[in-house]
């Protein structure tokens, strides 16, 4: 028996959360400003994760299937020590790292070639892993041209483009996926889909969330259904999505039938 | 660690970017200040320039890392969520970009009172260097502050604004734009001066550089709070930051 990548046990993950005393709002669209003054911010707990149990095997990808909502983000956020979870146990072997909103916290005013030593610096590189870095980082995302310009002169695409290179210059042991990270641009798309594939087999494990069953079933050997925070469905992946198409999305079908 | 001095320092500059002046504009609001202050308490002739422009100039650099330190670290962790929810940094490293970025914009301050120095020729003898002691314990005290007001201003929000209150008030009843010998405020405010720790901060890193002694009290206060302070710090890491990423 192998010893796990990663083990989690019973996952309970409590989150607070802030909202307004009851307003009137919808009988009385002036309080849209007027209960600002008044009415109190209430605290109150939300369970996002309740009791879920995972491991992972060397060399094994894992999918996470659930509706939105069902927590599967979170749990990645817990999965790579982001979110502490509020009760259970966690042991990692190794680092597992995410790919989570790649264009988050880069500098507008800065340069793409800042930005790539900005991020470098936040992932724990030195400047001169970065400055190796960087030449395949500019090729890779095709922005020879641009990179001294600053990022608000970007196109979306551009900004995509960068970020993407940018986070997927150093290689997790563990790959927690939130979604594959596809392009739209169609040139980038090919680069984009190898550099992914890459990093899916260079990693030691792979834990992966998405809607798409066809990318699952191909990458995946065994998911994990999620629904509403508890652990569901834990086996093959076949069974896994067969389970959540004929349970869950037909329950929801018919709760909204109901309503 | 050399990393988070380097993140410090870029976000520190890139902030000049759009400006034609740059980091000098750190100096030039704080030297309009005393200028204009100092012209004015010279022509109402309570104080002679020569004595007063080296302890404003001090004392008002020496503020604004106090300042800093005490206000900007309760919104420390809300102002680095993208980095917390991306994970790469840890807690560790966004409290010390922090300290860092505080401590480069009192670095460069620092020019202005070598200059007021120098200007007013304020000789300097080996017992200045007590200052830098001072110095390094107002910076050990801006590590422990940014961990306990940090994680206790992303849970309660309103840290923020009563912080800012609070420093208002402690600007005037610290002296800085007044002083603690002299007739008028001093006489005033000195019997209640043991009790603003400000003070004694102030005291520790200003003192030494204007040949004044410093009292056994201003070091007992300050050694107890960092003490307290540190401890404080380590038990509210041990026990609130797991809840942190949450609150942001």
């Amino acid at each position: 028996m192998p010893s796990l990548l990663l083990e989690a046990k019973n996952l309970v993950l409590r989150v607070p959360i802030f909202r307004p005393d009851d307003r009137k709002l919808l009988s009385n669209p002036t309080r849209f400003l007027t209960d600002l003054y008044f009415s109190r911010t209430r605290r109150g707990m939300v369970t996002i994760l309740d009791g879920v149990s995972l491991a992972l095997y060397p060399g094994e990808r894992l999918g996470l299937i659930g509706a939105n909502g069902a927590g599967k983000s979170t749990l990645l956020r817990v999965l790579a020590r982001i979110y502490h979870p509020t009760e259970g146990e966690l042991n990692i072997n190794g680092s597992a790292k995410g790919l989570f909103n790649i264009s988050l916290g880069m500098n507008l005013e800065a340069t793409g070639l800042e930005n790539i030593y900005m991020r470098g610096l936040q992932m724990g590189l030195t400047l001169k892993e970065i400055r190796e870095h960087v030449p395949q980082i500019v090729a890779f995302s095709g922005l020879e041209d641009a990179i001294e310009n600053p990022l608000n002169t970007y196109s979306t695409g551009m900004r995509i483009r960068l970020a993407f290179s940018v986070s997927t210059m150093v290689e997790p042991d563990i790959l927690l996926l939130d979604e594959w990270i596809g392009a739209s641009d169609a040139r980038f798309r090919d680069k984009v889909k190898e550099r992914m594939d890459s990093l899916v087999h260079k990693s030691r494990g792979l834990v992966l969330a998405t809607h798409n069953q066809n990318l699952m079933k191909n990458l995946c050997a065994r998911a994990l259904v999620l629904d509403k925070g508890k652990l569901a469905f834990s086996g093959k992946v076949e069974d896994a999505q067969k389970f959540y198409n004929e349970e869950i999305v037909s329950r929801k079908l018919a709760e909204q039938t109901s309503t | 660690m050399l990393q988070w001095l380097f993140i410090a320092w870029f976000q520190f500059l890139i902030r000049y970017r759009k400006t034609m002046l740059g980091p000098l504009w750190l100096l030039v609001g704080p030297a309009l200040f005393i200028v204009f202050l100092g012209r004015l308490y010279g022509h109402i002739g309570s104080v002679t320039a020569e004595a007063f422009i080296p302890h404003l100039t001090i004392g008002l650099v020496v503020w604004t890392l106090i300042s800093g330190f005490v206000i900007s670290s309760t919104m420390v962790f809300p102002a680095a969520k993208s980095q917390i929810l991306q994970g790469g940094m840890g807690l560790t490293g966004i409290i010390f970009v922090h300290v860092f970025s505080i401590i480069l914009q009192f670095a460069h301050q620092i020019v202005l009172i070598v200059i007021v120095m120098v200007i007013f020729k304020v000789s300097l003898s080996w017992y200045a260097l007590i200052s830098l002691v001072g110095l390094a314990l107002l910076i050990a005290n801006g590590i422990w502050l940014s961990v306990v007001f940090g994680i206790i201003g992303a849970r309660y929000r309103d840290l923020f604004e009563v912080m800012q209150a609070i420093m208002r008030i402690a600007f005037l009843a610290t002296p800085i734009i007044w002083t603690a010998d002299s007739g008028g405020r001093g006489s005033i405010m000195g019997p209640y001066l043991i009790f603003n720790p400000f003070y004694h901060y102030l005291e520790l890193v200003r003192a030494p550089l204007l040949g004044k002694p410093i009292a056994p009290l201003s070091w007992a206060v300050v050694l107890s709070i960092t003490a307290i302070g540190i401890v404080l710090a380590w038990l509210f890491k041990k026990h609130f930051a797991r809840h942190v990423a949450l609150w942001v």
